[in-house]
């Protein structure tokens, strides 16, 4: 048995993305990096296992590039790499991405998942909850930190009322939300580590699972509609009817 | 914001993913630990020592050496890590070169077997600080005719004289000093609770604000015959040091440059006057088009001096060349960065006035930009011109 | 086409945006059924216009939530081609869930439907709109206040569905929610106070207003330089945090270059200042100007009727 700990590459989400050609510019990216909240998964995986857990296997679907990422991931302390080679991850739907990931979780024999609640790039939160469907595993979501209990695990998550402290037993997926621990910092030792450490490289067809058709597909990318210009009002009066734009203009609150 | 280093030829292609990871990995703590504390730091004259720590934590700790718990990192990789931390402060990337090149290094080339087992892992995690003692007070470009003295006692050598502007001095764990025996330049280790020995730190500086500038002081200071490292006599020893420092910071500098041109280029484009943002004046944009063009340069020579180091096909004038370079157009751009800025640049809510005022401290350091000129001087001709004795 | 609406609901009752979720299906010509999960709204439910039924289900899984043990007690209920939910915490969790058993796609957070299924959502935290087409059947998850509210007038049918499932989880502890004032560099939603504040003691008014949307409170350099009660960890601008809330707004704060460089790539800025000719104003897609005493009580009245 494993910790699984699945991650995603994503556009560092302070780059600039710009759309070309009705696609989002993938080659315009200036930095790739770990979907943020899969940072929080991975370092609380990592708390388990140095609580006397499994060994960590970090497992991802996506192109040759997020390749990187495994590797900073073992730089940190993962101890396997498992990488489902997808050139490209949107021309997939949910069910196809879940049953690959679902597959890897198997092959890795994982019985304890982590992963972020949703990634920054399609911030859908699919991921979580469907391969635990998959897996006939119990999902936890918006779950910010998670320890041993017994034979079982304590987690905290946000609920609709307040925090919820949850238990839970194997086998379990933990979605996480921004926790308390922010992802260790590598150092030399670990990146050495890292360099040697093999990534295993496999096809969704190695999974077995053969990737149909897609029942969605992206029929175009554009950048956000412009914002009006600054509109200036006189008097605290108009507070009502920024209020009011702030709800149906921006969608802010 | 994650930081977008200005790589106009793209020399981070050229880099091993070994050393990119140490790369980001320093440039991450300097983004999170050293800019959003620095000017607390040099308000209070202080090197944090979290920044101690965490820089032994990562590792990075005399970067190049190999073996005695040292990192064994490439010399491209440690020139990338003083790049980063002078990005954030000249002062940090000094401690790291202190540490590492002039403490560390002269132990692990000149040393015994014993001193370095006793001493580098140590080091190498931040838990012991070391300081290199050569300039004296009047002895600075000229360092052959220093003052201080060992004299051999038969079960211990005694050391008397003064050295100056000693990085780490007062918080160092221990000194590597270098003396004269019976008139030949020789390296000790000197500890800090050696008996005759003080540390007293400067005050009053303008520059170099979160390092600890001191002097050390030696009044018939007794230290044990295992002190002396065995392994090199003359100046070489010292100045086998400087190279490997002076290299840091041919990198280093590139960092502070490119901190000055990223603030510059921020504030022109956000600044309107006469109705337009002040980056679209054609002076200003011959300003930062000037930085582009050095900082470039600067890089394409630090790049390819690091593979030099790395392959051991440089000589020390290629060194001398690249510090002085790469730190006289890191001011120059430190100094039109400030301008850019207008009053606003004097400001410590930007860093480039810090990093102006650092650049001063570190043209003069590791061999004034003069002292390098005539380096290279000798180098053309053949003539050296340091003294008027034949 | 059958939808099948999962209603989106608090232990009080119906979240509004179920009303939204009842309007996106009927401006595509949806017969809907709305399934109340654990019985609650289903009378608020059925009053809404354009709900052809309303299927309270109830059962002990709905006692404690668990994404997939409530997606498998629904299951069976849920035969429309079309299943919308809300693209809140649950709703998210449910409709990946149900997707998952059905073996049918999910799309979440979506902003713009049509018939034919062409479906628009931000990405990218809003730095792209992607428009796709969705095969039927699917599930679709829908942002709250992106679809027009369906009227109320309904009078729907109620039915009463008894279902029950495995929950694999238990609460063991609940907690308070934590009274901690967000960071400035973690919160969405920001209110920063300036010198034009007056007095550090006004900040309450800041942190009333704060509490109602769940924002964090920050503050300008000279408010924190003039006043030792507001400490450096709220300080927004050059050399304090820098920003990127969806919502920032700024109160009594005039915009100096070295404040509107730590918030200035805001989504939205909102100043309040009595000064028509503040740089702040340039910024700012909202400007009101008015002192902050007469706005911020007319803020607080208004985001509390939200």
């Amino acid at each position: 048995m494993a910790i699984g700990v699945l991650l995603k590459q994503v556009p560092d989400t302070t780059a600039k993305i710009g759309v070309s050609e009705g696609r989002v510019d993938e080659t315009a990216v200036s930095k790739w990096s770990m979907s943020p909240y899969d940072e929080y998964a991975l370092e609380s995986a990592l708390r388990l296992k140095e609580a006397g857990g499994e060994d960590v296997v970090a497992i991802t679907c996506g192109p040759t590039r997020a390749a990187k990422m495994l590797t900073d991931a073992a730089a940190v302390g993962v101890d396997s790499l498992l990488h489902v080679l997808v050139d490209d991850l949107s021309a997939l739907d949910s069910t196809q991405v879940q049953s690959i990931l679902a597959a890897a979780l198997g092959r890795a024999d994982c019985d304890v998942v982590f992963c972020g609640k949703q990634a920054a790039d399609t911030n859908a939160g699919s991921t979580g909850p469907g391969v635990a469907l998959l897996l006939g595993a119990s999902c936890v979501s918006h779950v910010s930190e998670v320890s041993p209990d017994g034979g079982g695990y304590l987690a905290l998550r946000a609920s609709t009322g307040g925090d919820e402290r949850v238990q839970v037993s194997a086998p379990c997926i933990f979605a996480f939300d921004k926790g308390d621990e922010e992802l260790r910092r590598p150092n030399v030792r670990g990146i050495m580590m890292a360099k040697k450490k093999a990534i295993e490289t496999i096809s969704p067809s190695d999974l077995g699972v053969s990737l149909d058709n897609s029942r969605v597909t992206v029929v175009s990318h554009t950048p956000p509609p412009e914002k009006p210009p600054g509109q200036k009002f006189e008097g605290a009066e108009s507070v009502a009817t920024v209020v009011g734009k702030l709800r149906d203009e921006a969608n802010v609150i | 914001m994650a930081y977008e280093a200005l790589d106009f030829y793209d020399i981070d292609a050229l880099l091993t993913e070994e050393e990119r990871m140490v790369r980001d990995m320093v440039r991450d703590w300097v983004d999170k630990e050293v800019i959003p504390n620095i000017e607390e730091a040099c308000r209070e004259g202080v090197f944090p020592d979290k920044w101690r720590v965490d820089l032994g934590e990562m590792g990075i700790l005399g970067a190049p050496l190999k073996g005695y718990g040292c990192p064994g990192l490439s010399y491209i990789a440690y020139g990338l890590i003083c790049q980063e931390l002078e990005r954030g402060d000249s002062g940090v990337r000094s401690f790291a070169s202190v540490q590492g090149s002039l403490a560390m290094y002269p132990i692990w080339d000149f040393g015994s077997e014993e001193q370095k087992n006793h001493y580098l892992p140590g080091m190498a995690t931040g838990e012991l600080i070391g300081c290199f003692g050569l300039t004296e007070p009047d002895y600075g470009s000229n360092p052959g005719d220093m003052i201080t003295r060992a004299e051999d006692k038969g079960d211990h050598y005694l050391l008397n004289g003064a050295k100056m502007w000693i990085t780490n001095g007062t918080t160092a764990d221990l000194a590597v000093v270098w003396a004269k025996l019976d008139g030949v330049i020789r390296g000790f280790i000197v500890e800090k609770d050696d008996p005759g020995f003080s540390a007293p730190e400067m005050t009053g500086k303008h520059s170099l604000k979160a390092s600890v500038t001191s002097e050390l002081v030696f009044q018939d200071c007794q230290i044990p015959k295992d002190r002396i490292l065995p392994g090199v006599k003359g100046l070489k020893g010292p100045f086998s040091c400087l190279n490997n420092a002076r290299y840091g910071i041919s990198w280093g500098a590139v960092g502070a440059a490119q901190s000055c041109f990223d603030s510059a280029k921020e504030y022109a484009l956000s600044r309107i006057q006469f109705g337009h943002p002040i980056a679209s004046f054609q002076l200003i944009q011959n300003k930062l088009s000037w930085m582009l063009r050095e900082i470039t340069k600067a890089q394409l020579l630090a790049y390819h001096l690091g593979n030099k180091k790395d392959d051991g096909t440089w000589i020390p004038e290629q060194i001398s060349l690249a510090k002085m370079n790469n730190v006289d157009i890191a001011l120059e751009i430190a100094r039109m960065s400030r301008d850019i800025h207008g009053a606003n640049g004097i400001l410590d809510e930007y860093p480039v006035m810090r990093h102006m005022a650092n650049l001063e401290s570190v043209k003069t350091y590791e061999g004034t930009h003069d002292i390098h000129n005539l380096i290279l001087g000798r180098h053309i001709t053949g003539i050296q011109s340091f003294t008027r004795e034949p | 086409m059958d939808v099948t609406v999962i209603a989106d609901s608090t232990a009080d009752g119906l979240n509004p945006v179920t009303a939204q979720l009842v309007g996106a299906a009927s401006s595509i010509g949806g017969t809907t059924t709305v399934l109340c999960p654990g019985g609650v709204g289903s009378s608020q439910a059925s009053a809404i216009s354009g709900v052809a039924k309303v299927i309270s289900v109830e059962g002990d899984c709905f006692g404690t939530f668990e994404g997939g043990a409530w997606a498998n007690a629904l299951n069976s209920l849920a035969t429309g081609e079309l299943i919308l939910a809300a693209a809140s915490p649950r709703g998210r969790d449910i409709a990946a869930s149900l997707a998952a058993i059905r073996k049918i796609p999910v799309i979440q957070d979506v902003t713009g439907l049509e018939a034919g299924m062409v479906v628009t959502r931000p990405i990218y935290s809003g730095k792209a709109i992607e428009t796709s087409n969705v095969s039927t059947p699917c599930v679709i998850t829908l942002r709250a206040n992106a679809f027009d509210d369906a009227p109320e007038g309904g009078s729907a049918d109620v039915g009463t569905v008894n279902q029950s499932a495995d929950v694999g989880l238990a609460v063991k502890e609940a907690l308070a929610k934590a009274s901690e004032r967000l960071d400035v560099t973690e919160a969405d939603i920001i209110i920063s106070g300036g010198r034009g504040m007056g007095d550090p003691s006004n900040f309450s008014h800041l942190n009333e207003v704060a509490d109602i949307i769940g924002a964090a409170v920050g503050a300008s350099r000279a408010a924190v330089d003039t006043w030792d009660e507001i400490p450096h960890s709220m300080q927004v601008g050059q050399t304090g945090k820098t920003v990127t809330p969806s919502l920032y707004i700024a109160v009594g704060i005039s915009g100096a270059i070295q404040h509107l460089a730590g918030m200035k790539t805001s989504k939205y800025i909102v100043a309040i200042n009595k000064d028509p000719d503040a740089p702040i104003f340039g910024v700012a897609d909202y400007g009101i100007v008015a002192t902050w005493e007469d706005a911020l009580p007319v803020l607080k009245s208004e985001l509390a009727k939200l």
